[in-house]
């Protein structure tokens, strides 16, 4: 099965003791077929052993020149593998002239090519079997090639699969904190005493963020208008928990609004801010969640002015998703950073690219 | 006699909804101070000497366990909390009290029931509450156990990154510093590779040779030398780091 497109050939990694031998294995039998089959349709006038003899000799020649050509030069593109194949065929024919002539003026006392006519003729027999070989050769490696090119992308494939879904798995159990929950419902029933209105706004930003973040179980993109407004009603939720301790802002401009973004991506961070930086601060702080366009890339940052991170805190499993989220959708385009502010705080960065 | 209690939350208005509740249930109880934190729930109760203290347990500076901890002597604890699911347990166990948010009518009249007994048969409260805390307070996630680095900070530019010890390749010491090697580049950090040695975790981080600590996680093949040393080729990065003869038993079952 040798596909349609051609195929990169990393010449290095094909040329091992292994494969060497196999070629040397295959070019000995194409050399004894071809003195046979020159002996026997009477091309040549020579015995079988002295056909077996030049044409051993030219063979194994292109065989080693050709193979030690390729592992010095380590083509990549066609072009140069064709012009190693042409230098090596040329170079073969010379050597392996000269070596056969030397075995065969040993043995037999006969020197090839007495008449111009035959020595001719030699060569002539000589670069079209040893094309007609390295062709075998070329193909057989490719074939090998994009055997192995094959098993690797399914590989990959079903390692991807398997990430994705684990992914998901974990964004499924990360999205609602209990905690979270029950503190915000502890509020919503002592406001229906105190100030029915604002526990009403709390109940209506609540169901917001829950009927967002439990219908997005499978990664559907949806737009960054919608995950802000998401991350407002959680925000919104925060501020009335923790009334003057948290101050937020979140900036989205006009342009990028419509840009689709990966749902439940921010909220892990805009939650971290919160854990570990804002709630632990007794003066509390800020936040901010800011869009941005730049070149060819969305960017996001959340900003907090909280306690930031020491070095050996642990921070859920909230980060690490994001990080593997972002390169299982983005691969090495996408970015997730994450920096110390001068206040000591933390920023976390997005990149995506744009679309 | 009438009895004080203070209570403490960091949201307003669950402060505000448990004194409701309680002037309800028990009118003749006196709040005598409401504290945003733990530092000054600690305060309150050194200076007004409440018999009850009610203590949320997630709170700002001090938590409600470290608060209860420090004044177990002093009064009587009940713990209020929305989800700390390990510390409930071992409330039930040692019929500690405590209430869950939301707090409702039902348990608050079961808790003040039981408050008022307790005050009325002995003064004095229990000692054993301190060994509970501090039985919570010692196996609560991400307190007991071994603590090492996760975060390694870095000079980019103008600002201070944080990358995490699971995107580092390897480690290199560099004179008196180390270098962070990572699939995005490098970067000179000021720990030494023995400190690093000491922080960070020893099942995923391996020395492999004086200067040298390699991410288990990010090795792709081990391969021997011809001179019997050990070879490593990592999964995101280029270079083939080597193992000295003294650290090569660790890989002998890969």
């Amino acid at each position: 099965m040798i596909m349609e497109q051609p195929i990169p050939i990393h010449i290095k990694d094909h040329i091992n003791p292994k494969h060497v031998l196999m070629d040397f294995i295959y070019t000995i039998l194409i050399s004894t077929l071809i003195a046979a089959f020159l002996t026997y349709t009477g091309i040549t006038t020579k015995s079988f052993i002295m056909n077996l003899i030049v044409s051993q000799s030219f063979g194994l020649s292109f065989c080693s020149i050709i193979t030690f050509l390729l592992w010095i030069f380590n083509p990549e593109k066609t072009a140069s593998l064709i012009f190693i194949v042409v230098i090596g065929i040329a170079s073969g024919t010379l050597i392996g002239l000269q070596v056969g002539s030397f075995v065969l003026r040993q043995i037999f006392s006969i020197t090839l090519g007495q008449a111009e006519k035959s020595l001719f003729q030699v060569i002539i027999l000589a670069i079209t079997f040893g094309m007609t070989a390295t062709y075998f050769f070329y193909s057989r490696s490719r074939l090998e090639v994009s055997k192995e090119l094959i098993q690797e992308e399914r590989i990959k494939r079903l390692s991807s699969e398997k990430e994705a879904l684990e992914a998901n798995l974990r964004l499924l159990q990360a999205q609602i904190e209990p905690h979270f929950l029950f503190n915000t419902l502890s509020n919503v029933l002592s406001l229906i005493d105190s100030n029915p209105a604002r526990g009403k706004s709390m109940l209506v930003d609540l169901i917001h963020y829950l009927r967002t973040s439990l219908s997005r179980t499978f990664p559907d993109r949806i737009t960054l208008d919608q995950e802000l407004g998401m991350i407002k009603a959680y925000l919104n939720i925060q501020k009335i928990r923790m009334g003057e301790r948290l101050r937020f802002k979140i900036e989205l401009p006009d342009e990028i609004r419509k840009h689709p973004f990966p749902p439940m991506l921010l909220q892990p961070l805009v939650e971290n801010a919160l854990k570990h930086g804002l709630e632990p601060k007794m003066e509390g702080g800020e936040i901010m969640v800011k869009a941005m366009e730049e070149d060819n890339l969305i960017r996001v940052e959340v900003i907090d002015t909280g306690l930031g991170f020491g070095s050996f805190e642990k921070t859920g499993v909230g980060l690490g998703n994001v990080r593997e989220r972002i390169k299982l959708l983005y691969g090495e385009k996408g970015r997730f950073i994450v920096e110390e502010t001068n206040t000591g705080g933390v920023r976390a960065i997005i990149e995506v690219p744009k679309q | 006699m009438s009895y004080k209690a203070v209570v403490a939350d960091d949201e307003e208005e669950l402060r505000k909804y448990l004194k409701s509740m309680l002037s309800e249930i028990w009118p003749e109880l006196i709040i005598c101070g409401e504290a945003r934190n733990g530092k000054e729930a600690l305060d309150l109760v050194e200076s007004k000497r409440p018999q009850i203290a009610f203590l949320d347990i997630r709170m700002p500076g001090l938590s409600g366990m470290e608060v209860a901890k420090r004044i177990a002597g002093l009064c009587r604890i009940v713990f209020v909390t929305a989800f700390d699911q390990y510390a409930i347990e071992a409330f039930e166990r040692e019929a500690v009290d405590y209430l869950l948010k939301p707090v409702s009518r039902e348990r608050l009249l079961q808790t003040v029931q039981r408050l008022k007994n307790q005050l009325e048969a002995s003064t004095d409260p229990p000692a054993r509450l301190a060994e509970v805390v501090e039985q919570v307070l010692s196996r609560l996630p991400g307190k007991g156990g071994a603590d090492f680095l996760r975060w390694i900070r870095t000079q980019h530019k103008d600002s201070i990154r944080l990358i995490p010890v699971e995107e580092v390749d390897y480690f290199k010491a560099e004179d008196k510093y180390t270098l962070v090697i990572t699939k995005e580049g490098e970067s000179l950090i000021r720990k030494s590779i023995k400190e690093l040695t000491q922080e960070l975790d020893p099942g995923q981080f391996w020395q492999i040779h004086r200067g040298m600590i390699v991410n288990v996680c990010k090795i792709d093949k081990v391969s021997r030398s011809l001179t019997g040393r050990g070879m490593l080729k990592l999964k995101e990065r280029p270079e083939v780091l080597t193992v000295s003869r003294s650290y090569l038993h660790l890989f002998k079952e890969m």
